[in-house]
């Protein structure tokens, strides 16, 4: 019966109206607002350690600080999927709703691919794990979105210090937060990716903070109004 | 605002960062006497001036830190062996 399906849910309550995409719960609302703000926790993350210049590391070829979205190494991978360089030895790889398990099967892949012969005594530590359920991950999109960001955190956000492409962790709202600048057709966008715990408490206090810059809540979706990746391809 | 310089992420706030202390070589467990481990563990110089500095950066790259930084003024500098090796 339909109404017994599993629904997975986001930290952050779907404003109204509720709606299911993807087999998450999430927001129906549509803003035509020029700040918005987005749970995108649906989509799929898995995060990646390992050494800092080891093999692995050769092999995704993200450095700490910046992201891609052709890691031709993830060979056959889905078009959309985004590697953050998240740390030193740290890496948040980002795709479609339901992808994680394909994700991670792949970047186990490159891994063993990456570290012939290793053994436990002499091989390169690769750890793949997945976050998906486990983190909260919204984006702010919006001409404005550095000048409401800058009010709850102290970085530097100018385009000279965090271009397009940038990656960084500090804190946001008194948070731990990955901040990945990642624009949308030219307009400034940040993905703020956070523990699931602090997750509806960091989207309220962004939307406190934007009050009067006139930041809305706008729903997720997979028709790729802000360039998200599709689900198409898992589902 | 005191701002500490992180060899991986810049220049940070210190409410970032994770006080770790004074850096000091634990003593062989084997052989040291309780007074080697009181001084270890609960005795520090406590020095008016420039001293050595632990930090741990919680909110950044999770890195752990050598400074210097001078007591007296919190003038912060890195130090000159940047990172400490990761044990």
């Amino acid at each position: 019966m339909d109404d017994t399906t599993a629904v997975a849910r986001s930290a952050i309550s779907p404003a109204p109206p509720e709606t299911v995409v993807a087999g998450w719960a999430v927001s129906g609302r549509r803003s035509t607002g020029a700040l918005t703000l987005t749970d995108v926790s649906p989509l799929a993350k898995v995060a990646v350690r390992a050494g800092v210049d080891g093999a692995m590391s050769r092999a995704l070829d993200v450095p700490f600080g910046r992201i891609s979205r052709d890691v031709g190494a993830l060979d056959g991978a889905d078009a959309g999927l985004l590697v953050v360089g998240s740390g030193p030895g740290e890496w948040l790889v980002l795709g479609a709703p339901g992808a994680q398990a394909t994700i991670s099967e792949r970047l186990g892949r490159l891994a063993e691919r990456s570290t012939p012969g290793a053994s436990a005594d002499s091989g390169e530590l690769v750890t793949v794990v997945d976050l998906t359920h486990g983190r909260a991950l919204m984006r702010l999109t919006g001409p404005a979105a550095a000048d409401l960001l800058a009010r709850e955190c102290a970085v530097d956000l100018t385009d000279a210090a965090c271009p397009d492409g940038s990656a960084l962790r500090t804190a946001v709202a008194g948070l731990a937060t990955d901040i990945v600048r990642d624009d949308r057709d030219g307009t400034p966008s940040y993905l703020l990716h956070c523990e699931r715990s602090s997750g509806q408490y960091l989207f309220d206090a962004l939307l406190d903070a934007g009050t009067d810059l006139g930041v809305d809540v706008d729903g997720f979706t997979l028709t790729d109004p802000r360039g998200e990746p599709r689900a198409t391809a898992h589902s | 605002m005191m701002l500490i310089p992180c060899p991986w992420c810049g220049h940070r706030d210190a409410a970032e960062f994770a006080y770790l202390g004074e850096p000091s070589p634990r003593p062989d467990p084997s052989t040291a006497t309780p007074e080697q481990w009181r001084g270890y563990l609960y005795l520090r110089d406590n020095v008016a001036g420039p001293v050595t500095e632990r930090w741990y950066h919680r909110m950044g790259c999770r890195r752990r830190l050598l400074v210097e930084r001078d007591t007296t003024t919190n003038e912060v500098r890195p130090h000159r062996s940047l990172v400490e090796e990761e044990s």
